[in-house]
């Protein structure tokens, strides 16, 4: 077995009286795509804003990449390599399409205050690599063309495609994709799934939670489905679909 | 919309310098040159409050306060304990640097009304503090040392005026650089989404304090000038109404555009002084209706709005001239 990129040890989330995730246990393949998936409420996105450290856990650990993350700042783990989207979107609607993308190449740029106020020559060194970096993940998601645009001009699909390529310029070893289909029409889908598969393809793990199920049974080779905060069945997609306790859960029937 | 870059641009620039440079000769506009020193210093105080507010969203209603203590350091170093009023300037601005840097991680624990409120109240304290405190009480400061290089002092308007408008020009400068890079990007994409931004990478509490230090070096500077050229001060200049004015300039100006504090500045420099003299007090009605109505009906501001028009108009110009 490979190494995993991500684990999470018997990880829970509490708020207040409400148990949002509890003693959940994952391990993530390096170089893999895997789905989260379950009925609203299971706490797939309370997941994702533990791994990313929007808030700290209640209880249990996180391992990225054989590391525990325990009281690493967000802004710390985007640096160490984990990027995300938003459910939401949260686009700077006060930049334009590149721009969203260069401040995405933030971790991987160094200089500051003094070097930005002087133009000292670092700085204009890191704006050369950040500018031809921000390009490179523009073209990537297909949105070249509207590089000088305002961010928020572009219509959701391609705002979709913007806050992922905003999320990869940062380099990340770990994506995570809070649902990237919701709201795209068939061919944007079709578009997201191949854009999904090259991001691998260039050795990022995928982890995306998603309701679409065609999509996510197309392009996951892992999925883990939650329910009320558990983890009731993983596996591989095919496996998933016959699971009962799944079936159970999202259609809330016994099956025979 | 994404600005346009010509000739014009530069066009305006030359003039722009060419006028600034001409303004304080007696057979230019010579009897302005004061009102003009005064734009310079409030130009300062804005920029440093368009970095804070208008590109990194965060409100101060207290900037006054960083303009009162470059002020009062600058002036009690110079004048009592005969420190050299350019090193007096730079520990004034070290230590409010550091004074805002204290006070920044507690406040910007707090968001919106709450941080207004917030910064109004500190306002509202350092105001009493040098009422009650500050040498001269209400009266403030007189005879304050004026800057010299070597043998040449700045002891006239004419030569203050050049004085401040090249620290006025600096500080400009570097604003604009900053806004154009990393560290501008990281500022703004916390006005856009502080999730984002620190999904990101960008340690949004840090970038928070490190802007509202600069903003508060900015002030002091801005204080220091005003003391060392006017050579008296009292606690009235840096009152809390005075930090609602800046606030009124960097709107005027459009609160997302560096050089459009120096438009904001002068707006209301010239109406305080010049036009709305027979007010008296009552000038700050004019600047609420200002603001009123500038946040209704053009709220990224006079400016910006003024340049926008321009720029569509150029635009429009350059695309009939281009026609066969």
């Amino acid at each position: 077995m490979s190494e995993s990129i991500l684990e999470t040890k018997s990880l829970s989330k509490a708020f207040g009286g409400l148990v949002a995730l509890d003693r959940v246990d994952l391990a993530i393949e390096a170089g893999t795509i895997a789905a989260i998936i379950g009925p609203n409420g299971a706490g797939k996105t309370t997941l994702f804003n533990l791994i990313t450290g929007v808030y700290p856990a209640s209880d249990g650990e996180i391992l990225f990449q054989g590391t525990p993350l325990k009281d690493t700042p967000s802004h710390k783990r985007a640096a160490l390599g984990i990027a995300r989207t938003f459910q939401n979107v949260l686009l700077f609607g006060n930049m334009t399409v590149l721009e969203n993308i260069m401040t995405g190449q933030h971790p991987r740029s160094s200089y500051g205050f003094l070097g930005a106020a002087l133009r000292l020559p670092k700085a204009q060194r890191e704006e050369e690599t950040i500018n031809l970096n921000a390009m490179k993940y523009l073209n990537m998601v297909g949105l070249g063309t509207y590089a000088q645009q305002n961010a928020l001009s572009l219509p959701l699909g391609q705002q979709k495609l913007l806050a992922i390529a905003r999320a990869l310029a940062t380099e990340p070893q770990l994506l995570l994709l809070d649902e990237p289909g919701a709201g795209l029409n068939k061919l944007e889908k079709q578009e997201l799934s191949d854009l999904i598969r090259r991001i691998r393809e260039i050795g990022i793990s995928v982890i995306l939670v998603e309701h679409d199920m065609p999509l996510v049974m197309g392009l996951a080779e892992w999925v883990i489905v939650l329910d009320s905060g558990q983890k009731i069945a993983e596996g591989t997609a095919a496996q998933i679909q016959k699971d009962p306790r799944v079936i159970s859960a999202y259609l809330g029937e016994e099956v025979e | 919309m994404a600005r346009v870059k010509s000739k014009w641009t530069y066009l305006i620039i030359t003039v722009l310098v060419a006028f600034l440079i001409l303004i304080p000769f007696d057979w230019f506009l010579g009897q302005y040159t004061l009102l003009m020193t005064l734009i310079g210093i409030h130009t300062m105080l804005t920029v440093g409050l368009c970095l804070l507010l208008g590109y990194t969203g965060q409100v101060s209603l207290g900037q006054a306060v960083f303009y009162g203590t470059g002020a009062y350091i600058s002036a009690v170093l110079s004048k009592t304990y005969g420190v050299n009023p350019w090193l007096a300037m730079l520990i004034a601005a070290a230590a409010t640097g550091a004074f805002a840097y204290v006070i920044g991680y507690p406040i910007f624990r707090l968001r919106g009304n709450y941080l207004a409120v917030a910064t109004l109240a500190l306002g509202v304290i350092v105001y009493i503090l040098f009422m009650q405190l500050g040498p001269g009480g209400p009266d403030g400061m007189a005879g304050i040392p004026y800057l010299s290089i070597g043998g040449f002092v700045f002891d006239n308007s004419f030569k203050r005026y050049f004085l401040v408008w090249f620290f006025c020009l600096a500080v400009l400068l570097i604003s604009q650089n900053i806004v154009r890079s990393r560290t501008g990007r990281a500022l703004r994409a916390i006005h856009g989404s502080e999730a984002a931004s620190e999904s990101i990478g960008v340690n949004v509490d840090q970038f928070k304090v490190k802007i509202f230090v600069l903003s508060a070096i900015y002030a002091s500077l801005a204080g220091s000038l005003f003391a060392h050229s006017m050579a008296h001060i009292s606690p009235s200049t840096f009152d809390p109404l005075a930090s609602v004015v800046i606030v009124v300039m960097a709107v005027i100006g459009g609160l997302a555009s560096i050089w459009g504090a120096i438009f904001g500045a002068a707006t209301i420099i010239i109406l305080k002084n010049e036009l709305l003299l027979g007010f008296g007090e009552w000038d700050i009605v004019i600047y609420g209706l200002i603001l009123m109505l500038v946040m209704i009906f053009m709220p990224e501001g006079l400016f910006v709005r003024l340049r926008d028009i321009f720029d569509r108009w150029r635009l429009r110009y350059a695309q009939i001239g281009a026609e066969p």
